[in-house]
């Protein structure tokens, strides 16, 4: 038995109403105050504001409750059980594979729990051309305050692991800043296992934080749970017809209707939009699921002197945004420098190759290193980002062709990253190139990458980072939700995730989402209860809450 | 643009049929009912695997055996976690590449996957890799990744990178 407590079991114990899946069955029919679609970072902080303006509120996650006793460090579990898709989810060619979660606490139980508030220069060019002057980081600084302070995030202080040692010194070596990150943990043991869901809960994603304390308040959770379709009748939602699932996605008993005054969609990027299309909703300007982003991402492997064992400890510490801040936002794409986790399955499948490649690469996998480069889309006409279309049974697939300005991008982001190894003192190197080798200088590889075919598919690319597709802009010619998330042609609808991004951000998102929807749940509360409500406060009484 | 030819099984089934001079309801779907790997899709999982993991499995026969069954195995639970329409998808692929027609246009392998040699399939999954068509590159992508996913996930594979497993929580 483990030593570790287990809030899901001790809060299951005191009595939250979680219903679906094993934890019995679904209601016919649910009336409530507001459903919140999803649980993940923009729904968790939601649901925690609105059940403490005394709200009450349903929320609807279509993947499964896991929680630390769950969680057994293991890829073969965490994949199948805890993405979309089993893990399976890719962009329409099938060229990139796309990661997301999909279980209570979205993403972010899954996630590498680095965490940065919104870049300056991207806010600025919001402001400037979205016309979101609610963003400004003058205007945004008290919602990335409220939310570290609720989540825990600050300055990782302990040592990086051998991994992120690479890409400081490296970069050190070479002049590049490469500062330590800042994290959602509290206690952190350190595991490295944060892509597989946290056994200790240190992190502190929506799984142990807000969806809690929305539960404690009276939510109640409906999990393996598809939000199927919004009903409109005329500019107003009437209800949302939902969908028992099993595991796999597949049917598990008869649809049933929410209704509620209000509508938040946080579903994540691709699957909000879905939601959207599939209940025909108003898209006057033909923005829905569009300008969907990915912060492509390339890898490039090094097999160092000393053993690096990736697997272990913290799988962001430090970062580089030489490559952004360098450059223009808006001209050739810039890119963020980061490490992954080198776990065996998510590495040997990314890092490309079979037969002897696979058996070299097994060999020196203790000592390899792994950088990656996160490209900025959005910036440009060229980045445009990628189109949510649907399916024929209305599921969701990512139309993001990759162009010729991304590929540049992923050449340039490669021999940055190679430069970095080699300073760090890595015997060869490797980008994630299907016809990329072994290099042994950082001359030699230079030449090579300069004259690498970089195409789609060869060149491996990848995200874990879906934004955009129902931007927030201050006129409905630019987006899909005003400045506040309420949908421009639809009253009582709102949307409060990663969508609303109109670019990327060039950062890793998590932060981004959990101040934006502080910023948009505190008002929808304020709109819908006339009260004041923040995550870092405790609740209205019980007595006053009814009133609502 | 040739590479955004998208995975649309049904038009390209519909060319590699007309190729193969045989008719789509004639195919065998490349899962069962109960959504495990048919015996034909075993077979060419099974050399896929012994082409992508050359080097790395037991030398001795049996033991090799035993770990590809194993391997098959872990598929079959992965591919069950899939949404259905995935499911659906891998089903058509591993069909057409189970007929003969289907696995000679696709892949240019001329035995059939039981038959064919390691070097062989080798060779055929090196092509597809380097294809300047998106549709090969994605049957070599969902066979080459779902295989490596699955085979280096399973602990019986850690000894071969070094990796030690999760640290223990007491
Ligand atoms: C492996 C990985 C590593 C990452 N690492 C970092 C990191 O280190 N730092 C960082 O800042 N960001 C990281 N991210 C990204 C970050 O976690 C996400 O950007 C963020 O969680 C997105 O928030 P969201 O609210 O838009 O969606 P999500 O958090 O993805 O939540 C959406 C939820 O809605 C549910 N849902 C979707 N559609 C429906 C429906 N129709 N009905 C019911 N439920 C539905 C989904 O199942 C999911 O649980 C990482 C992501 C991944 C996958």
């Amino acid at each position: 038995m483990s030593s570790i407590v287990d809030p899901i079991k001790e809060g299951l114990a005191r009595g939250w109403k979680v219903l679906g899946g094993k934890h019995g069955p679904l209601p016919t029919s649910l009336d409530c105050d507001v459903v919140i679609v999803g649980s993940g970072a923009g729904a968790g902080i939601t649901a925690e504001l609105l059940a403490k303006a005394g709200l009450k509120i349903a929320i609807v996650e279509e993947g499964p409750l896991k929680s630390s006793s769950d969680f057994r460090q293991l890829e073969a579990d965490a994949y199948a059980q805890l993405y979309q898709e089993g893990g399976g989810r890719k962009t329409a060619d099938q060229a990139m594979p796309v990661l997301q979660g999909r279980c209570v606490g979205g993403s972010t139980t899954v996630n590498w729990a680095g965490a940065f508030r919104t870049p300056e220069e991207t806010l600025n060019y919001w402001v400037d051309i979205y016309g979101l002057k609610e963003c400004g980081a003058e205007a945004m600084k008290p919602w990335f305050e409220q939310v570290e302070a609720r989540l825990n995030i600050s300055e990782w202080l302990t040592d990086p692991n051998a991994n992120n040692s690479v890409l400081r010194r490296g970069a050190l070596k070479l002049g590049i800043k490469a500062p330590t990150i800042h994290r959602n943990v509290k206690g952190c043991w350190n595991l490295g296992s944060c892509g597989l869901g946290c056994p200790t809960n240190a992190k502190q994603s929506m799984l142990v934080t807000t969806i809690p304390t929305a539960l404690d308040l009276g939510a109640t959770l409906m999990v393996q749970t598809r939000a199927d379709k919004l009903e409109l009748k005329g500019n107003q939602i009437s209800g949302l017809l939902c969908q028992p699932v099993h595991a796999d996605g597949s049917h598990a008993g008869p649809a049933f209707r929410i209704t509620a005054k209000h509508y938040v969609v946080a579903g994540g990027a691709i699957n909000s939009p879905a939601l959207m299309m599939r209940s025909g909703l108003p898209n006057p300007n033909d923005l829905l699921g569009r300008r969907t982003f990915l912060h492509p991402t390339v890898a490039s492997s090094a097999v160092m002197p000393e053993p690096v064992q990736g697997w272990a400890g913290a799988p962001l510490a430090v970062f580089s945004d030489h490559f952004l801040r360098t450059q223009p936002i808006d001209g050739a794409i810039g890119y963020k420098l980061e490490t992954a986790p080198v776990h065996p399955g998510f590495a040997m499948t990314n890092l490309g190759g079979m037969g002897r490649t696979l058996v070299d690469k097994a060999k020196t996998f203790p000592h390899t290193s792994i950088l990656i480069g996160l490209l900025r889309d959005g910036f440009h006409p060229e980045a445009g980002g990628g189109v949510v279309e649907l399916k024929s049974d209305g599921s969701p697939v990512l139309d993001y062709p990759i162009n010729g300005y991304l590929l540049d991008g992923a050449r340039r982001a490669h021999l940055s990253m190679v430069e970095i190894q080699f300073a760090a003192g890595a015997k060869s190197v490797r980008p994630a190139h299907e016809q990329a080798q072994d290099y042994q200088s950082w001359h030699q590889a230079r030449e090579a990458i300069l004259a690498l075919p970089y195409e789609p598919y060869i060149t491996t690319i990848g995200s874990a980072h879906v934004m955009g597709g129902c931007a927030m802009a201050a006129t409905p010619a630019q987006g899909v939700v005003q400045p506040d998330g309420q949908h421009w042609q639809v009253a009582n609808l709102s949307v409060h995730d990663g969508s609303v991004f109109p670019t990327s951000i060039g950062a890793n998102p998590q932060l981004t989402v959990y101040a934006q929807a502080a910023r948009m749940a505190t008002g929808l509360a304020k709109r819908l209860t006339e009260r004041d409500v923040r995550l870092d406060s405790p609740a209205v009484p019980a007595s006053a809450a009814s009133a609502a | 643009m040739k590479r955004r030819s998208l995975l649309k099984l049904g038009i390209a089934s519909g060319v590699v049929l007309a190729v193969a001079g045989g008719s789509l309801a004639l195919l065998k779907p490349g899962l069962l009912a109960d959504g495990k790997l048919s015996p034909a899709a075993r077979q060419l999982m099974r050399a896929v695997a012994l082409a992508v993991f050359d080097g790395l499995l037991p030398a001795e026969a049996a033991a090799r055996e035993a770990r590809l069954a194993a391997h098959l195995d872990q598929l079959d639970a992965n591919i069950a976690g899939f949404p259905p329409h995935l499911r659906g998808e891998l089903s058509q692929l591993l069909s057409l590449l189970t007929s003969s027609g289907g696995r000679l246009a696709l892949t240019g392998l001329t035995s059939d996957w039981a038959a064919a040699s390691v070097a062989d399939v080798q060779a055929s999954l090196q092509a597809m890799s380097l294809s300047s068509l998106g549709l090969n590159q994605q049957i070599y992508h969902a066979l080459r990744d779902l295989s490596s996913l699955v085979f280096f996930s399973n602990a019986a594979s850690w000894q071969l990178v070094g990796y030690p497993g999760p640290r223990e929580i007491p």
